[in-house]
Formats: structure tokens, sequence, C-alpha cells
């Protein structure tokens, strides 16, 4: 264990912390501690690294991919004069990209149930405690936003002057500050009126609504400026008062622009305040919230299992053997309740529902479209690049070290399993999606279009075996997260290429056959029961 | 005798849930306590209490002669616990996890890794000392967090289910060490289910149940103001349970598929 230079800087604060009554010494050794304890997991969006040796300063390497997208940001900070314009699309990206970091890597921090039973236990009083907590979270925002704007902050200090330059820096801490109080009051009020697994559930339910309302509200933001383009004055409404990104866009306008109309002057003063405001009401509710914590350990009451006899029908025909059956309640049950494959997958899933609509849009916007003859269903097909990620990460569990039942269990070969739970995946998350979608497809282009649709279900069976035969998973639900490597994650990408011929294959006949869907529907069919058969031979 | 610990009815609940309903206990210097109750009994509770690592309790409890109240953490300096599911830095190597506990207790770094190099090896897990603690075994975890809870020499331990995962010699050796360290003035509060070695190793037994104390004294006067034999029947006696034979019937009638 090496010491950090990070914290050898943070040596220099110490009479601050002294100051205010905490226990700096105590407080490094914790920090120290819970830096060498990440240096040995990798954060979500870089497990791309694969190789478990030179992991010391694995994190500020990873930060490279940040560094890129601060490049984005060179041309909104650097250049231009229209600030409440650029700087909102800024401030929504910097915003975007800390606050989903912050989600998916130090929930863990906030929601530490282990710092309890083993620092409380100790003479440390509870204020060096939540310190040291604040503080490792602190340490890592400070590289993640250096990283992301410590470029284009350069170049705006050329460009636009020491005063952009200097209000940024200050905005961008405000704005951390914010985003860190924020999430922490948003788990505080979900850990007031929940307890026990129901409370983990919620909590996977915020980060998941949350990642996804990130990813879709960037989307919206970027296609909305395509809109306004030559409208570049924005108009205010009384609901843009809660569009973030503008508070902070506002007060260049104030300082460079001495423009002091009624909402700039609003706006820069929420800006300020209510990044404090939120600080000061976490800083209040931190012993609710410790104790609350608690609750994460609790346990709660045990629900019945229903026996619907037509399921159990259905299920029969669906999946032939008894073993399969058994994998596919197995699997329908692990992707219902394993949070860590719902917070990886479920965003995903959202994202593919709207993704349809959003390039539907995209390219309807310059043409009149006749809905009546339109091929623009197809865009359904977008649908399916859910399908690569979800069959990689169902050969991932975050209890992987469960897997040694298989090994015990009297089980001639593993395709049974491989079978259940793709179709598992196949019945219980990609049907339901694609059925919300087809009614409302079939709303906009009318039902001609229900044989078309009929092909696009069943190409997304035969994709689903593609990616199951090109991701090689032995048995689902036996490997950490943290192994989907570098050459899985390319995989993804490359399996679009397939999607993408099937989806043109499909534009061909249908616009060129008459009858060719029909036609291409059985043959499909067909080349399923065949390629099925084939990928899943028994091995013996 | 030194007294260690007083407590005086104490009272907890959660919600409408009464755990405690007012327990009154003594501990005193070099008493090897028994700490057994059923599931549920309130022995976690009681033992969390002290610690701190909960509040809002009623009653009084005092360490040390002194009252443990808000904010008061010196005390725990004096203690040593041993949680029975126990959460550890398990990414860690014992080696970084040890002197991290150390150092918290305020002892010095080199300090803390030459005890607990040295403790590991007396415990045979010497060679584990550098690696991960995720890779260790449940009995190598086990003595990992018996070493943690005893770096400081505390002068009062907490031990819930302890010797669980050790073998058979590791037992020996911990079963020594305790009587070693009760010889030292050090009290030990011991929680078990496994009834056959509190009934050796304890100078006193508490028995909890339903929030109250249901017995207090030594294995002997247990005895003699109860008609059964061992430490495990005075236990169903007290707690009220005889229906063992009966219900493992059941059980086996189920897993031979014979309808009963």
């Amino acid at each position: 264990m090496t010491d950090f230079k990070t914290l050898q800087l943070l040596d220099r604060f110490r009479l601050l912390f002294v100051k205010t009554g905490i226990d700096y010494d105590m407080m490094r050794k914790i920090l120290h501690i819970k830096l060498t304890m990440d240096e040995r997991k990798v954060p979500t969006i870089f497990n791309q690294n694969k190789k478990k040796e030179d992991q010391k300063y694995g994190y500020i390497k990873s930060l490279w991919i940040y560094v890129l997208f601060g490049l984005v940001l060179i041309p909104l900070m650097g250049f231009g004069q229209n600030f409440l314009f650029q700087m909102s699309i800024a401030y929504a990206m910097i915003i975007f990209l800390i606050m989903t970091s912050l989600i998916s890597d130090f929930s863990s921090v906030l929601l530490d149930v282990r710092d309890k039973s083993i620092l409380s236990t100790k003479p440390i009083s509870a204020r060096t405690i939540n310190a040291a907590k604040f503080m490792h979270i602190f340490i890592y925002l400070t590289y993640l936003t250096m990283a992301l704007t410590a470029i284009p902050l350069v170049v705006s200090l050329f460009t636009q002057g020491i005063v952009f330059f200097i209000l940024t820096g200050l905005e961008i801490l405000l704005i951390n500050l914010l985003i860190v109080a924020f999430t922490a009051i948003l788990y505080i009020a979900i850990l007031r009126f929940f307890d026990g697994e129901k409370l983990k559930d919620m909590i996977n339910y915020v980060q998941i609504a949350l990642s996804l309302m990130l990813m879709i509200g960037y989307q919206v933001l970027i296609r909305s400026f395509e809109f306004v383009n030559l409208d570049m004055v924005v108009s205010f409404h009384w609901w843009s008062l809660f569009l973030i990104p503008m508070w902070f866009a506002a007060p260049y306008e104030l300082v460079l622009h001495g423009d002091t109309s009624l909402l700039t002057v609003i706006y820069s003063i929420l800006a300020l305040i209510m990044p404090i405001i939120s600080i000061w009401v976490y800083i209040k509710l931190i012993p609710t919230f410790e104790r609350n914590l608690q609750k994460l350990l609790s346990t709660s009451k045990s629900k019945k299992e229903k026996n619907n006899r037509l399921k159990t029908f259905l299920l029969t025909l669906v999946c032939r053997t008894h073993e399969e059956r058994a994998f596919y309640r197995f699997a329908t049950l692990m992707m219902k309740q394993e949070r860590e494959f719902k917070l990886k997958v479920y965003p995903s899933l959202g994202f593919s529902f709207i993704i349809p609509f959003i390039f539907m849009f995209t390219f309807s916007r310059s043409e009149e479209i006749d809905y009546a003859s339109s091929f623009g269903y197809l865009h359904i097909y977008f649908s399916m690049m859910i399908i690569p990620s979800a069959v990689l990460l169902l050969g991932h569990s975050a209890k992987y070290k469960a897997a040694w039942i298989y090994k015990t269990l009297p089980i001639k070969d593993y395709t049974h399993l491989q079978k259940g739970s793709l179709k598992a995946f196949l019945i219980k998350l990609y049907s339901p999606l694609f059925l919300v979608l087809s009614i409302v497809f079939n709303y906009i282009y009318g039902i001609r279009i229900i044989p078309d649709l009929l092909v696009v279900l069943v190409t997304s069976w035969l994709f689903t075996v593609i990616c199951f035969v090109t991701m090689s998973n032995k048995i689902p639900f036996t490997k950490p997260y943290d192994e989907v490597g570098d050459a899985q994650g390319w995989k993804v990408f490359l399996l679009f290429i397939p999607l993408g011929m099937l989806a043109e294959l499909h534009y061909l006949i249908a616009s060129q056959v008459t009858f060719g869907s029909t036609v291409y529907l059985m043959m499909l069919f067909f080349i399923n029961i065949v390629v099925w058969k084939v990928a899943f031979r028994s091995s013996k | 005798m030194e007294e260690i610990l007083t407590i005086t009815n104490l009272t907890k609940s959660y919600g409408n849930k009464e755990i405690l309903k007012g327990i009154d206990l003594h501990a005193s210097r070099g008493e090897i306590i028994g700490y057994i109750g059923p599931n549920g009994a309130g022995k976690s509770t009681t033992v969390k209490l002290i610690l701190g690592l909960e509040g809002d309790y009623g009653g009084e409890i005092k360490l040390f002669g002194e009252s443990i109240g808000q904010d008061q953490i010196d005390y725990k300096r004096r203690i040593g616990y041993v949680p029975e599911i126990a959460d550890v830095y398990d990414n860690l190597t014992g080696y970084e996890y040890l002197t991290f506990i150390g150092q918290l207790y305020g002892l010095e770094l080199e300090e803390a890794a030459d005890k607990s190099k040295s403790l590991m090896e007396l415990f045979g897990v010497g060679e584990a000392y550098h690696s991960r603690i995720s890779s260790y075994s449940k009995g190598m975890r086990q003595k990992l967090l018996i070493i943690a809870s005893l770096l400081h020499n505390p002068d009062l331990l907490f031990l819930d289910e302890p010797i669980n995962g050790l073998d058979a010699n590791s037992v020996m050796i911990f079963k020594e060490i305790l009587t070693q360290l009760a010889a030292q003035g050090k009290t030990i509060f011991y929680s078990s289910h496994i009834m056959d070695v509190v009934e050796k190793i304890s100078s006193r037994i508490i028995l909890l149940y339903d929030g109250k104390i249901a017995a207090d004294g030594t294995f002997a006067e247990l005895q003699a103001d109860n008609t059964e034999g061992t430490l495990e029947r005075i236990f169903n006696q007290l707690t009220g349970f005889h229906e063992h034979q009966e219900i493992g019937k059941k059980f086996v009638s189920i897993v031979r598929g014979v309808e009963s």
C-alpha cells in the first residue's frame, strides 16, 4: 500500500478539517483504505480493462474516455457568444456524464452498510466517518470533472478570457455539489419510506429511471437544438425554470453581456443558491440517513408464489423438456430480481423502446410521408439493438459463484440451460417491448404491416441465436460482471452488422416482391427451427 | 470484583415490536459469559446497543463505570467485537485490513503490522497474510476476524459464533486463548448456538428468551434449578421447546415422500 498523491494534496487542507472538528488522521486512514480498495475494482463504464495486474491508478487511466467526451465541449465553451444557448448544452452534457457516473459507480459508496459495522464499532466520531465518506466521493468527482473539463477550460481561457474561465470553474464546483446533494437526498427520501429488499428494489428502480431519463433527455436535448437552429433566441416559459443547465448558463449572460433581464437574474441566483441549499439540506439529513441505512439490512416479508395453469401450459409448448422449463423459470427470476442485471439491461430496454421513434422522426422531418405506403415501420429493427448486450449479460451475474450448483447437478448437457434462458429473455423482456412498439406502429402505419411485424419478431429469434453463438457463453449467470471484457464488448457492436443486413434484406423483399413478406416470414420460420436445432446440438 | 458492564432495565423497540423488554445484567472482570438464547431473542440487539451501533433505547448501559451516552466514542477503544455475519472489506489483503483496523483503534502502523503478522502465523494462516481476503476460506476469514477484534488488547470482548468454520485444532487453540484472556482479567461475552462449547467454557451463563433474561448463573446453578442435565436440554426446557422428535420424524417422512 503506497501513499496517494491525492491524499498528500489533501494534507495541505488539514487545518480546515481540524477546525470543523474532524479527526483528520483518522479520516485520512479511512480514505487511504477506500482508495486502495477502489483501485481493485473497475468501475462499470470502464470494465473493458481486462488486465488484472497493473491497476495502480486504474481509475485515473480509465478517465481518458472522459477526456474524449470533454473535447466535444470545446466548440461549446471555447467559441461563440451565445452563452445561454451554448452553455446550456455544455452543462447538460457535464451534468449527464457526472451524474451517470455517480449513480453507477458511487451509489455503493453512499449506501455502503459495511461501513456501519466495521467503522462505527471503532472509536471514531460519526462526523469523521461522514467526512471521509463525503471526501471519498469528492475526490473522484474532482478527477472526473478535471478530466472532462480541463481541456475545454484551457481553450476557453485563451478564447473567452479570464472572467469566463473563473466563472466556469466556480460553476462546475457548484454543479458537483448540487449533483452529490441531489442524489443523496433522493436516496434519503427512498430510505425514508421503504425497507429491506423492497428498498433495494426501489433504489434499483430509481437508478434505472435516472439512467434512462438521462439517456433520453440527452437525446431530446441534442435533437431539440436542430429544431431551434435557425432561431437561437431561447424563449422563456415558466417551466424552463426547471431546466437546470440553464441556471448555470445564465450567469454568463449576466456577467459577460451585462444582461440584467429578470429571468437571467433569477437563473443566476438559482445557480448560486440551489447547490448551497441542497448541500445544507443534505448535511441536516445525514443523521436520518445513517439511521435509515440500517433498513438495508432488515429482512422483508416474503410473498407467495402464484400458479397459473394457462401459463404452465403455454410454457410446456415453448420449452419441451422438464430441464429447459426449470431453467426458463430460473432465468426469468434472475432477470426480474437480480439488481445488477436490471441496472445494466433495463435502461437500455427503455432506450430500445425510444430509439425507433427517434430515428423515425429524425429521418421523416425533411419530407412528407405517406403512412399508408411508407416503410418507416422498419425502424422497429432498432429495438433489437438491446439483444446483443442482453445476451452477453445473460452469461454474467453478481452471484456468479453460486454457479457451483451446476457442477453438482446431474445434468447431461447445458443446452437446455442456454435455450431456457434465451427463451426467457425473448419472452419476458423483448416480447413486451416489441408488443407495445407494434401496437404503436400499427396505429401509425395501419394494420397492413402486421405480416412485416411478424417477420421482425421471427427475425429477433434468429438474431438472438446469432448473438448467442457469437458470444460463446458457456452457461448463463456464471461469470462476474467485471469480466464483460473488451473482446465481448466489440462483439456487441459487430453484431449490429448482421442486424443491419437482416433489416436491409427485409426491406428489399418487402419492397420488391409482391407478398414477399409473407413468403419471407415462412422461410424465416423454418430457418429459425433449423438454426435453433443446430446451435443447440447436444454436445456429448 | 470490578464491575465492567452494568445494564439496568434495558428496553428497545423497532416500531411496535418490542425486542428487549427490560434487561438487567452485570459482568465483572475475568468472567466468560455464555450469552445464549433462541434466534430473535435479542442477543445481537443488546450487543449492538452496547457498541453504539443502534440508539434510541430505554434504561441504562454502564461500561467501565461510566454511562454511555450520545457521541461517546472513547469507550469503544476498550472493546473487541466479532460479529456473527461479518462484513469485511474483502478486496483488501489480510495485512491491509488488519493494519487498518489496528490504526483505527489507535495503534501505530508498525505495531499493528507486527502484531497481526505474528498472530496470523500463530493461527496457522501466516501464508495468507498478503492475499486478498476474498480468497480466504470460511475458517481463515473467521481467524482474521478474531485477530482484528483483539489487536488493540481490549478489556471487553463480544464474540458472536466465533468458532464458526474453525477446524477442531483451531477451536482448541481458541478456547485456550479465551481462558488465558480471562485469566488476564478480560471480560468475554460469548454468544453461540453450540451448547456443548458454551457449557464448557463459560464461567457464567445468561439465557435470553423473548426479550427477557430467563436464566443467569453458573452451569452448576442452572443444573440445580432445572431437572434436565445438559445445557442443551436446559435450553429446551427454559424456552419451552419439546417437539423436536415429532418435527424430526415428520421432516424425514416428507423427505422420503411418505404422506403422514
